[in-house]
Order: structure tokens, then sequence, then C-alpha cells
């Protein structure tokens, strides 16, 4: 086994909760985006155009379709004889197992994982984040700086600030304090849980961590402000592109439309770093003759016979005629049939809605997470029915 | 797993398409908005669960060969069979039709010795076809023939002359192959044969060893000449779409693809075309865009105006621009006011502002690969 520079470790566990129906069926990494992409297409790529062939990707919460979309890895050229995907599920050791408990547990139960490819540095990236960056930058700082560990950062809106793990810098943008989710941020540089540590930096934080009963075993909760404490070299990498959490509703909703404006950063367009992934082969996509579409991005195999207005096809949907769809998000193979009126929704991978629904209607009460609507993944909505703003049709309540 | 490895001549056809099959095989054409034509013979094959195929070199095999890479698309990248690229003989001889010739076989009769399968499937690179192959093989092991012909009860009145039918008893025991010569119109409807067959593979052998100091002979001639001795059948196929060997087949072929029951035939059922994978972003619309019965592949950024047309991959049509009845293939450019109408544009053509491009139906316009108008 050749030694590797650098191995990432993807945290892919994630329930996802926030995102409510849409993770009934898949782990959040594996919640498709943006139309032919899955979350987890980003970081895997980025891998790729890094450079990064050895990817643990730890998996906890329903794996599955995760495991299936993966697979060898070949679909983003990391299925490499030297490296490879390698999905890492919660296993029993010698004297017992465990589930992951928190971030920093789960890669600290791989330490031999790590260990065999025995690297000088390790990535640790987040499964559930929607950007394009190159790594091997972000390395070649942190070896400049003879860094221990390296953030990556960016900077928010100041009002947001406290939604994130906030951090303060020197002059030489070395790290002087982190506060995860501050009441009172006193900056707007925000840490995007992608950390480069030295693997002996690591591990010995990790095992320090394990022995530590009163710990959440958690990188921004715990490893961090304790490495710091210790007094360890710890720097902020500055990323200036277009980094987004997809992590509830709303956010995956914007960061989903953002991609229909036209300054958008996320250039999925650009030839010279791609995002990969691992479509279904699909036929290409069929506009009939009484369709519109106006301000739209349309996957292979959709059959599109109605009116899609600044909305988001992604592969396999089937729009029937006299459907009008406005603002909303429709998964992989979703059917929507003749008449039915969709406005502001996300409607779950294969999800059904019958004739002259109405999804998204004005109801008589201010609706939740801003209106959307989401229709979980496999659902079926009967003929006829409608479906107020905001709501979540999901299993246990029925409509 | 079907006992059979296979075999396709991406070598024959000879028409030049207008252009479109001079730098490239007719096999390597792009076809309905993603494809190569070569897609639907290799995919058939593979969707019957062959996974050692052959594929015999035309005389231009560089777009060929970039298509196919090692296979890996069709799942033909494997440690034992997988894709193996069978040089064909006579590269500088392009304009020949080398249907199924014995010296291309026999320039690679290590192919065929190698393998310890049982039966050949053996077919032409220049069909439109989504076929099963497993119905025809247990056919042919049932009736234990030695050469199972496909063939198609004809509803296909266009040029015949390249047509072979068949004659055939109750048991679909094959008595004659002859061409059109002495057919009448009215008599068109009998069996054709489509150009893909089923061989014992030491059959095949012998035929290779006894023939090849003929020189260019056809595998088809060989059988016809031997029908006494050899067990032919014939085994029916409803999936057939059509052969191109002319500009208005490969038009008309493709606009066919916007009726959705030829679609359906094609490429939405259980059997997937597939094809070379190059991960392209969504198509893009924006909201001067007004697309009717097209049929559009991704990663392409439509700004104007599209009625019954196919427009391939990365292709950006810019606003105001006009696309009618037409074949737009991958990476043109269309600049803003452009026009075309009956128009096959090749591969990354550009196209400037207020150009008008037109065609007819019976002779549609074509544009070669990379130019600039």
């Amino acid at each position: 086994m050749r030694k590797q520079e650098c191995v990432a470790m993807l945290l892919a566990g994630g329930q996802g909760s926030r995102l409510g129906g849409l993770t009934w069926k898949r782990a959040k990494p594996a919640v498709s985006f943006c139309g032919k992409y899955r979350i987890i297409d980003f970081s895997l790529s980025n891998c790729t155009n890094s450079n990064i062939n050895t990817v643990g990707v730890l998996i906890q919460y329903k794996p599955f379709l995760l495991n299936s979309y993966i697979g060898l890895g070949s679909a983003w050229n990391l299925d490499n004889p030297n490296g490879g995907v390698h999905i890492l599920p919660p296993f029993l050791g010698d004297s017992e197992g465990s589930w992951y408990n928190g971030t920093a547990n789960a890669v600290y139960q791989n330490y031999e994982y790590i260990d065999f490819y025995d690297p000088e540095y390790v990535i640790i990236l987040s499964g559930d984040h929607v950007y394009k960056m190159d790594y091997s930058l972000m390395l070649k700082f942190h070896k400049e700086k003879s860094s221990e560990i390296t953030l990556a950062t960016i900077e928010v809106p100041r009002e947001e600030a406290s939604r994130f793990g906030i951090l303060t810098v020197d002059g030489d943008a070395r790290i002087t304090k982190f506060t995860e989710k501050p009441a009172q941020p006193d900056s707007n540089l925000a840490s995007m849980g992608v950390y480069i540590f030295n693997w002996s930096t690591l591990k010995q934080a990790l095992i320090a961590d394990a022995g530590d009963y009163q710990s959440e075993n958690d990188f921004g909760k715990n490893i961090i402000p304790q490495q710091l404490n210790l007094g360890k070299r710890v720097y902020a990498y500055q990323f200036d592109g277009y980094w987004r959490d997809v992590g509830t509703i709303e956010s995956y909703y914007h960061a989903n439309m953002e991609s229909l404006s036209d300054g958008h950063f996320l250039n999925i367009f650009d030839p010279k770093f791609r995002i990969f992934s691992n479509e279904d082969i699909l036929p290409p996509h069929f506009v009939g003759s009484t369709a519109e579409i106006k301000n739209s991005l349309v996957c292979n195999g959709c059959i599109v016979h109605g009116k899609v207005y600044n909305s988001i096809l992604a592969p396999g949907v089937y729009v029937g005629e006299g459907v009008q769809i406005n603002d909303s998000i429709l998964l992989p193979y979703v059917k929507v049939h003749d008449g039915s009126v969709i406005i502001n929704a996300i409607i779950g991978e294969n999800a059904e809605i019958m004739n002259h629904c109405v999804v998204g209607a004005e109801g008589r009460f201010a609706p939740d997470q801003e209106g959307i609507t989401v229709i979980e993944d496999y659902h079926i909505i009967p003929e006829g029915s409608i479906i107020e703003a905001g709501m979540n049709v999901n299993r246990t309540r029925t409509i | 797993m079907p006992n059979a490895i296979g075999i396709i001549f991406a070598n024959n056809g000879y028409a030049c398409l207008q252009g479109l099959a001079q730098e490239r095989p007719i096999a390597a054409v792009p076809f309905g908005g993603r494809y190569r034509i070569l897609d639907f013979a290799l995919s058939s094959m593979v969707n019957s669960g062959i996974r050692t195929i052959g594929v015999v070199t035309p005389h231009h095999y560089r777009p060929l060969l970039d298509h196919l890479g090692a296979g890996k698309d069709w799942f033909l990248d494997r440690k034992a069979g997988g894709l193996f690229i069978l040089p064909g003989v006579m590269h500088s001889l392009a304009g020949n039709n080398h249907t199924f010739c014995i010296k291309d076989l026999e320039h690679n009769i290590e192919y065929l010795k190698k393998d310890f399968v049982e039966n050949v499937v053996i077919s032409c690179g220049d069909q439109i076809f989504n076929m099963n192959i497993i119905d025809a093989l247990d056919f042919h092991n049932d009736k234990q023939a030695d050469v199972t012909l496909i063939y198609k009860e004809n509803d296909y009145f266009g040029d015949l002359t390249d047509e072979m039918f068949l004659e055939m008893d109750e048991d679909q025991k094959v008595s004659s192959i002859r061409d059109q010569k002495g057919l009448e119109w009215t008599e068109s409807g009998r069996p054709h044969y489509v150009n893909i067959l089923i061989i014992k593979r030491e059959l095949l052998l012998d035929i290779v060893g006894r023939y090849s100091s003929f020189g260019c002979m056809s595998l088809i001639s060989i059988l016809t000449k031997n029908m006494e001795v050899l067990k032919i059948y014939g085994s029916p196929t409803r999936s057939v779409i059509g052969t191109i060997s002319t500009i208005n087949d490969y038009f008309d072929q493709n606009m066919d693809l916007l009726d959705q029951e030829v679609r359906e035939r094609l490429w939405l059922g259980a059997d997937r075309i597939h094809t070379k994978i190059v991960d392209n972003p969504p198509t893009q619309y924006t909201l001067k865009a007004k697309v009717s019965n097209s049929l559009i592949a991704s990663g392409c950024s439509i700004a104007g105006e599209v009625l019954n047309s196919i427009i391939f991959r990365g292709v950006i049509l810019e606003k105001g621009c006009r696309i009618t009845n037409s074949i737009i293939m991958s990476k043109c450019h269309i600049h803003e006011n452009a026009q075309m109408e009956y128009a096959i544009l090749d591969k990354a053509v550009t196209v400037h502002e207020g150009n008008v491009l037109k065609g007819s139906l019976s002779n549609p316009l074509v544009v070669h690969k990379s130019s600039v108008i």
C-alpha cells in the first residue's frame, strides 16, 4: 500500500432531520441537488479536482442509497488503485462496538483506517455542503504556515454569524479565538467545517478527546477549542468562493434556486472544475408542443407538456398537460399529472401528484418555513388534493 | 448470461451522409441528442447479457475509439472478456461496403479462437434499434440451428437496393436468401434480413478457414452458397427501426424520435441505450426561451426559439435565434437572431448573428464540423 500524503475523511452520517421528508429514505448527503447532482457530489468532486484520491466516507444513518450511489467511486474518478473511496460504517471491535457518537468520535473509531495509509495530513470534510473548492491550495497554505490545524473559513453576513462557528484571527491568519454559534459574534469569519490536521496532531487530539467523558466528541465544539487552549498552531484559510450549508428546508431551497440566477458563483458549467455525478442513463429530455419553459433547469429523461417557470426539474421528471409549476424543485422521477398546479414547493423523489391538485395553495394562516411546501419522497397525492403553502406532507400526517 | 460473444462490424455502410460520415464512420455519427449510432448495437448486445464484444474498426476509426474508450460506459471494462477492438482490414479503401467481410474475421481470428462460447452474435453498426437478443438465442438453441438470421416483416417501403429477403418454411427454416432483383414492389412486405445474425462459433471458424483465400467475401454470400448443408433459421424481431444509408434516413429517423411511440420503443423501456457519459450540467432555459416539440440534451443554454428540433449536448442558443425542423449537434453556438430550417449542423458549428440557413425536407442542409458561418 502506497503511503498517501493526504487522506480525506468525509462525514456523511448525519440524519439531516431538518430536511424532513427528503431524508425519509436516504442520508442527507444523498439528497438530490440542483437537478442532476446529489449533495455529496460536491465534496467528492472537490477531492478529485484537488488530487486527493483516498476518501473515507463515514456513514451511519440510512446508508443504503448513499452506498449504492457512491459505489466504487468511479463516477468521480476515485476508483484509484492506490486509494479510492471507502465506505466506513460503525463496526464491532475487539471488546465492543458502538455507534458514531459525534463527528470526532466517528473519525476516532476509524483511526486504523487512516493509519493504514500513514498520511502526513488528514482533511476532514462534510458531506452536506455545496461548494467548489480546491483543497490542494488549502493544503499548500497549511504547509506554508507550518500549521498544525487549518480551518477553512468564509465571511458570512454579520446578522447570520451567530449560526456558525465564528473565529478571530491575528494579522498572520493565526486563530486566537473560536466560538461555536456565539450569541454576540465578534467577527464575521465563519468556519466552513473543512479542517486540515497534521495526522500526528489529530491522533493525539482524538485520543485525548475520547478519554474526556464530558466531551460531545464534536470537531467544532470540542476538538478545535481544546487544541486552541493547548496553544497549537491553528490557522484560518480564507475561502472566497460560493459555499452553502444546505441543512434546512429554507437553505436547501434557496441554494437550489440560486443556481437559476445569472450571477451564480457556483458555476456548474465550468469545464475546468467539473462536478461529477453518478447519473442514471437517460435519453435527452422532450419538450412537448404545449410546453412552456422559462428560467429553469431541466435534466435528461424529463418529459414536459406543461408550463414550467423558475423551477428545477431533476432527471426523469414528468410534467403533464395543463400543469403549472412555479418556483419549485422537482426531485428525480417526480410525476405531475394533468392540470395540477405547484407553487413554491419541493417535491420529493418518485413522488406522484395526480390530476388537478394544488400544491402550495394560499392558506388561512401565515405559512411556516417561508411558505415552502415539501412533499416527501415516494408520496402519492390523490386527485384533486389541495395542499396549503408551508406544509410538510409526509407519512405520519395524512391529508 | 448467454452462451455467446458479440462482433459488431462498425465498418459497414458506405454512405457519406453529405459529409457527416466524411471524417467518421457511420457507426460514430451522432444521433438522437446524445448517442452515436453504434451505441444502439452495442447496448442491445450488452442489455442481452453479452459481456465480450469485438468491434471491427472502419476506415476512420479515431472518433470511434474516442467514443468507446475502455468500454466502461457499456460495462465492458472487464477482467475476463469485455471490449475488444478488432482492426478491420483494407483501411485504405473507404467507400467499400464490407458487410461482414471474411477477411476482417480472418485478421482477428484470435478473438474467435480463444473464447469457449458456443455462439457468436454478429451485428452491423449502422442501424438504429434496441433489441434483446435473448429470445433469438433461445430460438437458435431450441432449433439447434447453425445460423439464425434476424428478420423483420417489412413495413418499410423506401430504398430496397441493399435489402436481402428470406424465404422460409413453416418451421422458420430459411430456404433462400435473395436480393430485391425480380421482386415486385407489392412483394416488399416479405421478411427481410436486418444484418444481425447468430452463428455457431465453430462453424464460423470453419468458414473463415475455408474462405479466407477468396479475398473479400461477405459472410452472407457464403451462407447463401451453402444453404443446402447448413441449418439456417429465421427469427423475427419487431424492434428494428432502420438502417441509415442516406442523409434522408438520418434526418427522418432523428425526427421520428419526436414521436412518443418511437421513443417508447427505442429508449424508454427497461433496456436503456448506453453511451459515453460526459457529466454535463442540466440544461438552462432563460426567460426568452421558447421550445416546442423538441428533444434537448443536457448542458445546453437556451434563450432562443426551438421548434420540432433535436438539440445535442452543450449547445448554446442565444436570444432571438430560431431553430425549426433542425438537428444541432453538440457544442454548436448559434448567435443572436440567426435562423435555421431543415438544417443539420455537425459538431461545434458557430453561426454568427443574423445568418439564415435553409434546407428543405427532402434535402436538408448539412453544415460541416467546426464551420463558422
